[in-house]
């Protein structure tokens, strides 16, 4: 059954292009697979991310702006979200990538790509039974185990797994880059549009006296006066 | 539950804020009804919270009533009935309750712990028999919690895990339909648990630090007895990231859950009102006993 594209969008029937592409824009900010990294609802945001896509592809071509729609592509591929999620397909690249410059360790690296495909299907004891049998305490061993914690929702030991791989080997891309989108996570939600609009614009009590205050000294310096009493 | 879970009121609009009442009101009257009257006085903000979380999932009307009450008895307030996720709170308040304080009668024989629990012992066995699974698992998880205090477990994220799936197992409510719905919740509430476990340890340092009690953050952090204030900076970052991290889960599977109604309330609880709250407590500006009523 399809739903109906409107609403999954949050638009009213109707809508104009512009509204239509704002509306697609913020959700795809909202869905991103990006923001779902280790988490166990990464599937379901694949899922609305599908639909949301659909109800964006189908509002484009129906009401006549194929053009438009291709012209403006967003960068969120579609072609990706439907095989579940940019990042997956980014992520498989580097593993195999990683893995062709350390054949000498075959057993280690066989049983980190098990590791890593524990995790992907969220089989999370397995893969902790894994990283247990394993000898060496590299920087994959602790960027795993972060990766295993943070699933879990451990994530202040997931943090200092990262961190203590970040530091094992400060090159690895793919460290870095977990430990950054970690960063982002935080400030993220912490500078969220809906709490930072509060309080920080208004002016209370203190604030106002002192300007008026400041104010008024820097007028006498200029031989004026801005309060006749003070 | 400890009551930390608040909207950030001053953002609030009158109408979403009347209806965060209506259901707190709700939860409150359903276990008068079906509980007796003592029962009442066990409410807090969280199970309120829960039940407009329940309910925001499917699109029901609500049933407000305009009633008066014991506690308000000259003006009359909106109150939310006949409402399964409403009733769904008032029991799984109870069950908290009754084992809060059966855990302060066997832990610091505190003699309200008992008088309580001896009170909430009739109310508990009723919602023991509706919801059997639920609280034989929490039970269990429970004993597990008792057993990681008691051998001063060293892991925070191990220490919370007990409490936090407890909260999964009571987010992850049987009267929702939908499997995904369910799984998110189960997220959802796992998160929120940790979060209200870690804040709550931290509200607690000084107490325990004097009384020379398990702490959590103390024994994960080897607290040698020297100046709290030094301790407490030196480790406030690392925690604000443990905190901040997993509220933004649960606002990440509250994205997910897709609620029809009462985003008003929930929308400003997510973005605004439990950040809002560690803040506070981080900065120390919040003790659990200046919690303000309704």
């Amino acid at each position: 059954m399809r739903k109906n594209p409107y609403k999954v969008l949050g638009v009213k029937e109707g809508a104009s292009y512009d509204e239509i592409k704002k509306a697609y824009r913020e959700l795809v900010k909202k869905y991103h697979p990006d923001r779902y990294r280790n988490n166990p609802l990464a599937d379901l945001a694949d899922e609305k991310m599908r639909e949301i896509n659909e109800a964006y592809e189908y509002l484009m071509k129906n009401a006549g702006g194929a053009y438009q729609y291709q012209s403006e592509s967003y960068e969120y591929d579609n072609s990706n979200a439907s095989k579940g999620g940019s990042y997956q397909a980014q992520y498989q690249s580097q593993q195999s990538s990683q893995y062709q410059g350390r054949q000498e360790y075959m057993d280690e690296s066989e049983m980190e790509r098990q590791v890593r495909a524990h995790i992907n299907s969220g089989n999370l004891n397995e893969a902790q039974r894994i990283l247990d049998r394993m000898r060496v305490r590299n920087a994959s061993w602790y960027y795993l185990q972060g990766l295993v914690f943070l699933r879990r929702g451990w994530y202040d030991r997931g943090y200092s797994n990262i961190q203590r791989a970040v530091s094992m080997d400060p090159a690895n891309y793919e460290y870095r880059n977990t430990l950054n989108s970690l960063n982002n996570q935080y400030y993220g939600y912490r500078q969220n549009p809906y709490y930072q609009n509060m309080y920080r614009r208004d002016y209370d009590m203190c604030q106002i006296c002192g300007t008026l205050w400041c104010a008024d000294s820097c007028c006498e310096c200029m031989g004026g006066d801005l309060i006749r009493c003070c | 539950m400890f009551g930390y879970v608040e909207p950030d009121k001053p953002e609030l609009k009158i109408r979403d804020f009347e209806l965060f009442r209506g259901y707190y009101c709700g939860v409150c009257k359903s276990m008068g009804k079906r509980y007796g009257q003592v029962s009442r006085f066990s409410l807090n903000y969280d199970l309120a919270f829960l039940a407009v979380l329940l309910d925001s999932i499917n699109g029901e009307k609500y049933d407000v009533r305009i009633e008066r009450c014991i506690a308000h008895p000259i003006k009359k307030r909106c109150v939310v009935r006949n409402n399964r996720f409403v009733d769904y709170a008032a029991d799984m308040n109870i069950v908290l309750t009754y084992y809060n304080l059966k855990d302060k009668w066997s832990d610091e024989k505190n003699l309200l712990g008992a008088f309580g629990s001896a009170v909430f012992r009739g109310a508990f066995k009723k919602v023991a028999k509706r919801h059997r699974a639920i609280t034989e698992r929490i039970e269990s998880l429970l004993g597990e919690l008792d057993r990681l205090e008691k051998e001063k477990c060293s892991s925070l994220d191990e220490a919370a895990e007990p409490f936090a799936n407890i909260m999964r197992e009571i987010f992850q409510c049987p009267c929702v339909e939908s499997d995904d719905s369910r799984k998110v919740l189960g997220w959802l509430g796992y998160n929120m648990g940790k979060w209200i476990y870690i804040l709550d340890a931290w509200d607690d340092m000084e107490q325990d630090a004097r009384s020379g009690s398990y702490n959590p953050i103390l024994a994960q952090f080897q607290y040698d007895g020297g100046d709290l204030g030094e301790f407490k900076a030196k480790i406030k970052e690392r925690l604000d990231f443990s905190l901040t991290y997993s509220l933004s889960e649960c606002e990440k599977a509250y994205a997910l859950l897709g609620a029809v109604k009462s985003t008003g309330v929930l929308d400003n609880i997510f973005y605004s009102g439990l950040i809002m709250k560690t803040d506070k407590v981080l900065q120390g500006r919040c003790r659990k006993d200046e919690k303000e009523s309704v």
